[in-house]
């Protein structure tokens, strides 16, 4: 089945000035026509079904907000093929703005000096919503957050969350095919976080919508994506089950400590210590971390250890993160 | 879905407007201010153009009142550039910081939704002056008011209203190529300042750069002609509502292109 986004081996290659160092540098550079070719996304290919909700994971310059405005329309790639709801974005820009929401993290799309309710109602004209269809998403909006007191606010006077949760909203007003989130819960506290994943939870069930979502926060992704693409340095790295990737990677978990002594000395010796883990050591917040394989020792196991030839005076266990993840897989690949 | 005509863009266009007009009058210190310093800018340059003609009766033959007939058209056709389109002179901040982007998201025309954003209300008070002063001086010059003569005098502030708008849509534009077009727009917007005189008062070289290539001897001068100089129109002056579109559309399609080429910067 055709998914609702086709990508196939989609590559796009920018042009970038060679810069030569200092002033003498500067002053060629304006002569010189010395090029470079840098390729932002290289050979990307995805099909995406109506109704997921994807997780769109990568470090920053990963090529992840290069491939989204391919998507929607901003950027025609260099080769390669995309069709979003059958149409090529990029030559048919205005029709597939109107099939699609997006959300740029820290940058509102709203009208900074109106009252959300205001933006709401411009929103409506320009996307043609009618009557109905624009009543039956208020009434939805209404019993999913606590829209009153947001709609009679100027948007340059709500907080970051309120501000993020709105553009939220408005991306979904129209009732589009798909939503693209860039980084929506970034810069937000824990309540906010979680009521945004809830919104988007349930507007994905109600709505059907497809939703794109690019993000650094592991947390967003538990909590939302059953599928993750992986990309870096423009290469797609993994693309499947979140459960696969879990199963491959679920037996990390990183202990970091904090002990009495030289910090650097200590890293050393701990590193002596166990030398399949990597230690690492942050030095201005004293900690010591060691990332153990579950399969291997249990961390608890390493702990005690640790207790009995190291004054602890603090220890944390997290989770492998997002970052971590990433690490991994492009280092070692996908087993 | 429809098709989108003017209808539906007019229609765009004045709900916009409405809650931009709304929301600026709640900022009611930050209005009251500038409208004092768009008056006090506006005397001044009254003051300026009187003193000189204190010392001169007429300049290259043309006598004081038609000379303030000159100033009030070119105040009155820089009106709508200042209240339509203000936004151009943050498209440089946009283009830089990334912001643009989110013009490129809504299924409407880039170039009318950008424009549609910002509307400068101050510039009214100026539209007052300017026909405050055309209206002086067409009684002190003792012209025939006829309905012709006024339609001659709306077509033609209407041509170099489009010209004015396009020398800054262009000069706007040059922000999507390179990085510090700031004084490219500066300079555009100067220019200006040489529409009020007639463009005989310049040399050959000037004449011919006013004329063909940065065309602001349109704003004024040659339109200004018809109504003032019956007996003495040059084709240029017949031309120029043509040439007004022209260019509003020529830099109608650079400001596109520069759109288009826009790629945004990382996020």
């Amino acid at each position: 089945m055709a998914g609702i986004i086709e990508i196939k081996n989609v590559t796009k290659e920018f042009r970038v000035l060679n810069r030569r160092e200092g002033l003498k540098g500067s002053l060629k550079d304006l002569f010189s026509r010395n090029y470079k070719t840098v390729r932002a996304v290289d050979n990307v290919s995805m099909s995406i079904q109506q109704g997921e909700i994807v997780g769109y994971l990568g470090p920053n310059g990963a090529g992840k907000s290069t491939t989204i405005k391919m998507m929607t329309g901003v950027l025609e790639p260099t080769s390669g093929e995309i069709l979003v709801n059958g149409c090529v974005p990029y030559k048919n820009r205005t029709k597939n703005a109107e099939n699609i929401g997006v959300v740029f993290g820290q940058r509102s799309q709203l009208w900074w000096a109106l009252p959300l309710i205001e933006s709401f109602r411009l929103l409506k004209d320009i996307y043609q919503i009618s009557d109905s269809g624009y009543d039956e998403m208020m009434k939805l909006y209404g019993s999913l957050v606590d829209i009153e007191p947001l709609l009679h606010k100027p948007v340059r006077q709500m907080s970051l969350g309120q501000r993020t949760l709105s553009d939220i909203l408005a991306a979904f007003l129209h009732d589009p095919k798909i939503v693209f989130l860039d980084e929506p819960t970034i810069g937000l506290d824990v309540s906010m976080k979680a009521k945004i994943r809830t919104l988007i939870h349930a507007l994905n069930k109600e709505k059907k919508t497809t939703v794109i979502l690019t993000t650094h926060d592991m947390g967003d992704v538990d909590a939302l994506c059953r599928r993750i693409v992986i990309i870096d340095h423009g290469k797609m790295l993994y693309d499947n089950d979140i459960e696969h990737l879990k199963s491959f990677f679920g037996s990390y978990r990183t202990l970091k400590v904090r002990v009495d002594g030289d910090l650097a000395a200590q890293t050393q010796q701990i590193q002596g210590q166990y030398p399949d883990f990597s230690v690492t050591c942050d030095e201005q917040e004293e900690w010591i971390s060691v990332l153990v394989d579950e399969d291997r020792q249990k961390v608890l196991d390493v702990l005690s250890q640790l207790q009995k030839t190291h004054r602890i005076k603090d220890m944390q266990l997290e989770e492998i993160s997002t970052e971590e993840v990433i690490k991994k897989i492009y280092e070692e690949g996908v087993r | 879905m429809k098709r989108k005509g003017l209808r539906f863009y007019l229609h765009i266009y004045r709900k916009i407007l409405a809650q931009d007009i709304k929301s600026k009058m709640s900022y009611r210190a930050d209005f009251i201010i500038s409208t004092i310093g768009m008056i006090f800018t506006n005397i001044s340059g009254f003051v300026g153009f009187w003193i000189l003609f204190r010392n001169f009766p007429s300049i290259n033959g043309w006598s004081y009142h038609e000379m303030l007939f000159l100033y009030g058209f070119s105040l009155v056709s820089i009106t709508p550039v200042q209240c339509l389109f203000d936004n151009n002179w943050s498209l440089r901040q946009q283009v830089y910081s990334g912001d643009f982007i989110k013009y490129c998201f809504r299924p409407i025309n880039l170039f009318f939704y950008y424009q549609s954003e910002v509307f400068d209300i101050k510039g009214l008070g100026q539209l007052a002056f300017g026909i405050g002063t055309i209206a002086y001086s067409w009684s002190r010059i003792g012209l025939a008011f006829t309905p012709l003569m006024l339609l001659k005098l709306i077509v033609f502030l209407i041509t170099a209203s489009l010209i004015m708008i396009a020398l800054q849509n262009a000069a706007a534009a040059t922000c999507f190529w390179i990085q510090n077009s700031f004084y490219v727009l500066d300079l555009a917007f100067r220019f200006k300042d040489y529409a009020k005189y007639p463009v005989t008062i310049f040399s050959t070289v000037f004449r011919f750069i006013f004329t063909f290539i940065v065309p602001i001897a349109f704003i004024a001068y040659y339109p200004s002609l018809v109504i003032l100089r019956p007996d003495e129109i040059p084709l240029l002056s017949w031309l120029s509502p043509f040439i007004g579109i022209a260019f509003f559309f020529v830099s109608y399609k650079i400001w596109m292109r520069g759109a288009t080429r826009y790629s945004g910067t990382g996020s």
